[in-house]
Formats: structure tokens, sequence, C-alpha cells
């Protein structure tokens, strides 16, 4: 038997370093959860934000071939790999993808055939994210990968899909999402919804100096490598930061980025909304909104959410990339549809009206146009050879037609918008810019279309 | 130091640095008050409650949901954050707290760090940050307060920093001075013998475990605004206060609050040091380290074995 003497507090001291060493990995715990769905109409759903109560009269029925007949066939298969733990859920994606396959199924399907969303959630795990993909193809059949909101997805899967001839449709945040040859996203990433924020305090404020500031986590180092090349062009030096998250410092982080720009720099945030917020409430707090020229941010910041927690003293002084076009300004009749799918079938879908659901949209509803163009069975190789031949689907809510093709990277989203906040919303103060050439991606994404005669800018 | 001593090491000079001083001070109380909170409970009941951020967080997000979607009065939807962690924490502490009680501190520390998970778990379902939700609390003191130099110090920092004080004073007084208090500490050092000497322990025991959820639950609410209104960031924002109560060893409210206070200011004075900025996370662990070393740099622990 052994006696210790002083042992309280020495086991108290293992005690703590043991608890605080299972904090942090419960921090990082995982869990996975598989879902299936084929959504045969169901019931409408309550709506989840004002504006999309607005939209409830429109009509759900033009996202089918055969309005109010049920598809009745054999379901197919759809698979998508989404990320979902503390702090980063993109599960709206999927979920509004579920809602356009209902809305799809209960008015025809395609060609008869209800959709089926094979939906996995993963934690950041590569092993996990590896795991899905095989359990998507050799457990649920799916022939076809659309609707991926993940964060290390496009980075680990690239091979399986390219040895399986898959061409998968994301909106990504990892590089190889827009560098590889199949994968095709509909949002611009943070690379470049960055460079638009950068291009826009330097082209619109005239900034003399950029302050470029992430989140510490891998692949910081490629995403700034758009604005510092933007930077350098124009000729205007930048800072280039990182912060850990989540933030518990926010006021010095301030002071520190106000201290950096200086009277006529710019700050330009990239992090998730929750983080950019507590940012810049700190900046609101401390006095220091006008000790900058100006504010800017990625596409994430592009939220009433946000527009609403900050209030009126970042009207007009924060400018945000948009990568879609913005809801409340528009109302085309592929807006109304969004609109009326979200209030109708997207219950699930808890952010409502914002760039996650419009990408979901999107994605779902571009994969449905390739799959009315595939004739006979419904296998990986025939939905594929259709997807990849997809070219100039145009869309209200992207300021270019969308191509994918047999291409060696793809950026088919390479044009912005610029929103700032107005009265708890965000509304556009510039219309569809090009992201610059100055980046040596962007350049090198226009030489390859144009050799394969693939129209990749503004028209 | 010479200028070009702190030029060589990149190194901003004092007037560069002193603002950060002022919002290290504000961070520092804000570690102070979590840091006391969780002090005042293991002092009384021998339970390190690591559920202590979760709590508040917890109360705050309902705060804010009352607040932002059933238009309650945010006095009283701040009232009911605060009775809802004292009743909460309670309510884990009677239906666990007797049964842990002769329990390992590791046993009792891990059971927190159940409830912890589980508040966790149900935050991230019933507030989601899915589609780019982001909540924000905002106290009617955040609009007032002074300037120091060229930084806005808001009533809601000086709020922070005065009620750790307030914490610290008051809690050292009634654990010292009356006779819940006296109670309170017997209980902590023998559960059987205070029970023996007609102490009623239950009701003691249940003092002390709302008396912590009522200071989560504060902390919360001040944590929600100072910091974020963010159920990861919340709960794990106790890290930099466990880090104070380490120094302290578990035992000095006082010295909780004061390495607290130096963590803050430690922190925040590195941030505009770029060699070092990304690292400064470490600051409570580097500061815990040196200070146990320190501390026990001349104690000796003996090990025997007997009976083998």
């Amino acid at each position: 038997m052994s006696k210790y003497k002083d042992a309280p507090r020495v086991r108290l001291s293992f005690a703590l370093a043991a608890a605080v060493g299972a904090m942090i990995l419960a921090g990082c715990g995982s869990s996975s959860k598989s879902t299936s769905t084929t959504t045969p109409a169901p019931a409408p759903a309550p709506s989840t934000t004002t504006s999309t109560t607005a939209a409830t009269s429109s009509s759900t029925s033009a996202c089918g071939s055969k309005p109010g007949v049920a598809a009745t066939g054999t379901p197919i298969n759809i698979g998508t790999i989404d990320t979902h733990q503390p702090g980063t859920d993109f599960t709206d994606g999927p979920n509004m993808i579920n809602a356009y396959f209902a809305c799809v199924n209960a008015n025809g399907g395609v060609d008869g055939h209800p959709l089926k969303l094979f939906v996995e959630l993963d934690q950041t795990q590569p092993a996990q994210v590896a795991a899905a993909a095989k359990q998507l193809i050799q457990s649920d059949h799916v022939v076809a990968i659309d609707g991926v909101f993940d964060l290390l997805e496009c980075t680990i899967d690239q091979s399986y899909w390219k040895s399986l001839g898959i061409f998968e449709m994301d909106a990504g945040i990892a590089p190889e999402c827009w560098s590889t040859p199949n994968s095709a996203a509909v949002n611009m990433g943070p690379r470049y919804s960055s460079d638009g924020a950068v291009q826009y305090a330097l082209a619109s404020e005239h900034a003399s100096k950029i302050v470029f500031v992430q989140s510490n986590v891998p692949g910081t180092g490629y995403i700034a490598a758009g604005p510092a090349a933007l930077a350098k062009a124009s000729k205007v030096p930048i800072t280039e930061l990182t912060e850990n998250v989540p933030i518990t410092d926010a006021s010095s982080v301030a002071l520190n980025l106000v201290d950096d720009a200086g009277s006529n720099g710019s700050v330009v945030l990239n992090f998730t909304p929750p983080e950019a917020l507590v940012i810049l409430q700190a900046v609101q707090k401390l006095g220091l909104e006008d000790r900058v020229k100006s504010w800017g941010c990625s596409t994430p910041c592009d939220t009433d959410f946000l527009a609403k927690a900050l209030g009126p003293k970042w009207d007009h002084k924060l400018f945000v990339n948009a990568e879609a076009t913005d809801a409340d300004d528009h109302n085309g009749p592929e807006m109304q549809l969004y609109k009326a799918i979200l209030a109708k079938y997207g219950s699930s879908v808890a952010g409502g009206i914002g760039s996650f659901s419009q990408f979901g949209f999107l994605l779902a509803k571009f994969l449905v146009q390739a799959l009315d163009t595939v004739h006979g069975a419904y296998t990986i190789k025939s939905v594929n050879t259709a997807i990849e031949g997809i070219k100039d689907y145009k869309s209200e809510m992207l300021c270019q037609p969308w191509t994918y093709g047999n291409l060696a990277l793809h950026i088919p989203n390479n044009a912005d918008y610029t929103v700032t906040p107005e009265s708890g919303k965000m509304i556009t103060v510039q219309g569809c810019t090009s992201i610059s050439s100055a980046d040596p991606q962007i350049a090198q994404y226009h030489k390859v279309a144009s050799a394969h005669g693939v129209a990749s800018g503004l028209s | 130091m010479h200028p070009f001593i702190l030029m060589a090491l990149s190194l901003p000079s004092w007037q560069d640095e002193w603002p950060f001083l002022v919002t290290g001070l504000a961070l520092g109380g804000v570690y102070a008050l979590s840091g006391v909170g969780m002090i005042v409970l293991y002092r009384t009941t021998g339970v390190l409650n690591l559920s202590f951020g979760a709590v508040g967080a917890f109360g705050a997000l309902i705060a804010w949901q009352l607040i932002n979607h059933s238009g309650v009065n945010q006095w009283l939807a701040y009232l009911v954050c605060i009775l809802f962690s004292g009743v909460l924490t309670l309510a884990y502490g009677m239906v666990f707290g007797r049964a842990l009680a002769g329990r390992d501190p590791l046993v009792k520390t891990t059971a927190t760090l159940g409830l912890t998970l589980v508040l966790l778990g149900v935050m991230d379902l019933l507030w989601t940050s899915s589609g780019g939700a982001s909540r924000a609390i905002t106290l009617p003191t955040d609009n007032h307060g002074f300037m120091i130099g060229q930084v806005q110090v808001s009533t809601t920092d000086v709020i922070g920093l005065a009620v750790g004080v307030a914490l610290t004073i008051v809690t050292t007084a009634f654990l010292r001075y009356s006779k819940l208090g006296t109670a309170m500490r017997a209980m902590a050092n023998d559960r059987e013998i205070t029970a023996t000497l007609g102490v009623p322990v239950r009701r003691v025991e249940a003092a002390a475990w709302f008396g912590c959820g009522i200071v989560s639950g504060v902390a919360g609410i001040l944590l929600a605004d100072l910091v974020a209104l963010d159920a990861t960031t919340l709960t794990f924002l106790v890290i930099s206060s466990l880090a104070a109560a380490l120094i302290a060893r578990l035992s000095s409210i006082v010295i909780t609050f004061v390495a607290a206070i130096v963590i803050g200011v430690v922190d925040a004075l590195i941030t505009p040091i770029q060699s070092l900025s990304n690292y400064r996370d470490m600051t409570p662990f580097v500061l815990a380290a040196v200070a146990l070393l320190v501390i026990n740099r001349h104690r000796v622990i003996s090990i025997s074995q007997e009976g083998i």
C-alpha cells in the first residue's frame, strides 16, 4: 500500500491538469452523424425570418417539371459531407439542398425520380472525412457529390473523387475546392473573398495601408497570398496578422489593428461572423471606428445577424465582400423561388435567408439542371459527365454564368459585390466587380479557361 | 529600456503599450470574477466546478433569447439568467454533490466536466452558429464611460473589475466572520465531523452551490458583453481563471484575484509584439507553471511504501 504525504495538493494538481486537458480534448471532441432524406413533399413549415414570410405567397411549383405531382420512381442518391462542430456549423447548406430537393420531389422529381440526399457530418478529422466519402459511395451508392460545405473535404477526398470520375460541386473553404480538376465551387472562398474586400479598400477607399487579419488556422498562408498580391500590385504596404480563435481579448486585438493600420489605412477581417462581431464590437466600445480609413470583411460578415448586432455606427463604415446577390436587394423570379422554397420547406435552415442557404439553393438547382440532361440510367458515369458538362448556367445570385468544364482548376465565381450595414441590414454599395488578376490564381484560371474556350470573366 | 534595444527586440514603446495595460486590467477583472467564483465553491465543498463557464453561458444565451425574441425587459432577462444559473448549479449540487462528497478530487472535477459537455451540446443545439448566426449582449453601461489617454473605458469595464474586487472582499469576510461561512470552511475540511457537530451540512452545501451559480450567472452576463456571447468561448474561458486559481493553490481568494489580473495584463501587453502575439494564449499556463515552481521550490514530497 502506498502512503502519500502532502497528497491532497499533489492529487488535486493532477486532477486539475487532467481536467483541463480533458476540457481541451472535449473542445476537439468528435462525433459523426449520417442522415439521409428522401423528401416527399413535407408539410409547409413556419418561416424563419420576416423576409421569408413575405415570400410565402410565391409559387414553389417552378422547381419541378410537373407541378403538384409527387415523384414516385426510384430515388437518385446524392451525397454530401459537411462540417458540424461547436463553433463551426455549416449544416444550413445541406438543409437548404434538402429543402430544394423536397420541392423538386413534390413537383415531378427528375423525370419522375425523387432525389435523396445522404448527409455525412464531420468534425474536421481527416480520417473521418475520408471514411465519409467511402461510406457515401460504397454503402449509400450515391451517384453524385453535391453541396459539400466543409473545412477539409476538398483536401482529403480529391484523389478519391478523381479515381472514381466524380466531379463534386461545393461551397468550400480548402484551397483544393478551386485548384483541382474534380471540384468546382459556387462560392469564392476565403482567399478570393478577402481579395475582394482588400480590392475595395484599395480602389474605393484609397487606403494607404492594409492590415489583413484572419484566424490562426492551417491554410492562412494560402489565403493571405491573394490580398498580399493585390496590395503589392497597388504598391500599398500590407501587414498580415493571425489571431487565435475564439478571441478572448478582443479589446487588445482591436487596439493592435488600429495602431498597425494608421489613420489612412484599412483593416480587413477574414473571420466567421461571431469572431468578426467580437472584434468589431470591441472597436466600437473603445471608440476606435474612425481611427482608420475604413473597415473591410470577407463574405462571412455578409449577414443581417451581424448588421443588427453592430448597430448604426457601422453603417457605411464597414464594407463586406459578398459572393452572391443580396437577397434583400433583389427579387427576381429565381430569388422569389429561393425565398418561397425556404419558407415552405426550409424550417431546418437555421440562418434563414443568407449566403449559406443561397449557395445551397444554387448547388441543388445546378445539379437538377444537370440531371435533366442525362439520358438513360443515372449512374456515377452518366451523372458526372453531365455535371462536368455544366456550361454557362445563369443565376440571379451570381455575377456571371457558372461553368464546370474539363479544367485543371475551377474558379467560376470570380466577380463579386460589396455590401455595407444600413438600418440593421446589409445593402449593396458596389455591383458586380471582377476580382483582380493581380492574384496569380485568378490570372491562371482566366488563362486556363480561355485555352478551353470557357468564358471566365464578366461579360 | 533604451529605444535602440526596444527596436532591436521589436518591442513597442511604453507609449504604445500603455493602452494595452488598460484593456488588460479589464480582461484580468473578467478572469478574476470567474476565478473567485470557482474558489468560493472549492473552499466550501471541495469541488472544482469546471461547468462554471458553461452555466453562465447558458444563462446569458437565455437572456439574449428573452430580450431579442420575447421582448422581455433586459434587466428582467438578466435577472432570469442569474437565477437560472443559481438554480441549475444548485440542482447539480443537490443531485450529485452528496453522492460525490467522499470521492477523490479528480472524480468530483470530472463530474462537473460531464455537466459542461451536456450544457455545451444543448447550447449548440438550441443556439446554432449555422448560417452565419452571431449574437451579442450589449449592456446599457457600454454607452457610458471615460477616456484614459486615447482609450475609451466603458462603465461595464469598470463594473467587471469592481464586481471582482467586491466579490473578493465580501467572500473573504463572509468565510472568515459569518456563521455560515465558518460552517462552509469546516465542511470543506471534514464533512463527516462537521455533520456530527450539528451543522446542517446539506443546507450549507446548498447555499454554496447556489452562491456559486449566482456568481456564474453574473459572470456570464458580464463576459457575454465584455468578451463574446458564444457558448464555446464562454465555456472555455474558465481555463485562464483556473490558472489563476492554481497559482493561488486553490486556497487564497485574494491571490486568485491578483493572479487573474496579472494574467490579463500580461496577455494584453504581449498583443502588439508580433513575434509573441500568437503565443499569448499560453500566458495562463506559463505563469501558473512558473508560479508553482517558485512556490514549491523548498517543498519536499516524500512517498513511502507500506505493507507490500
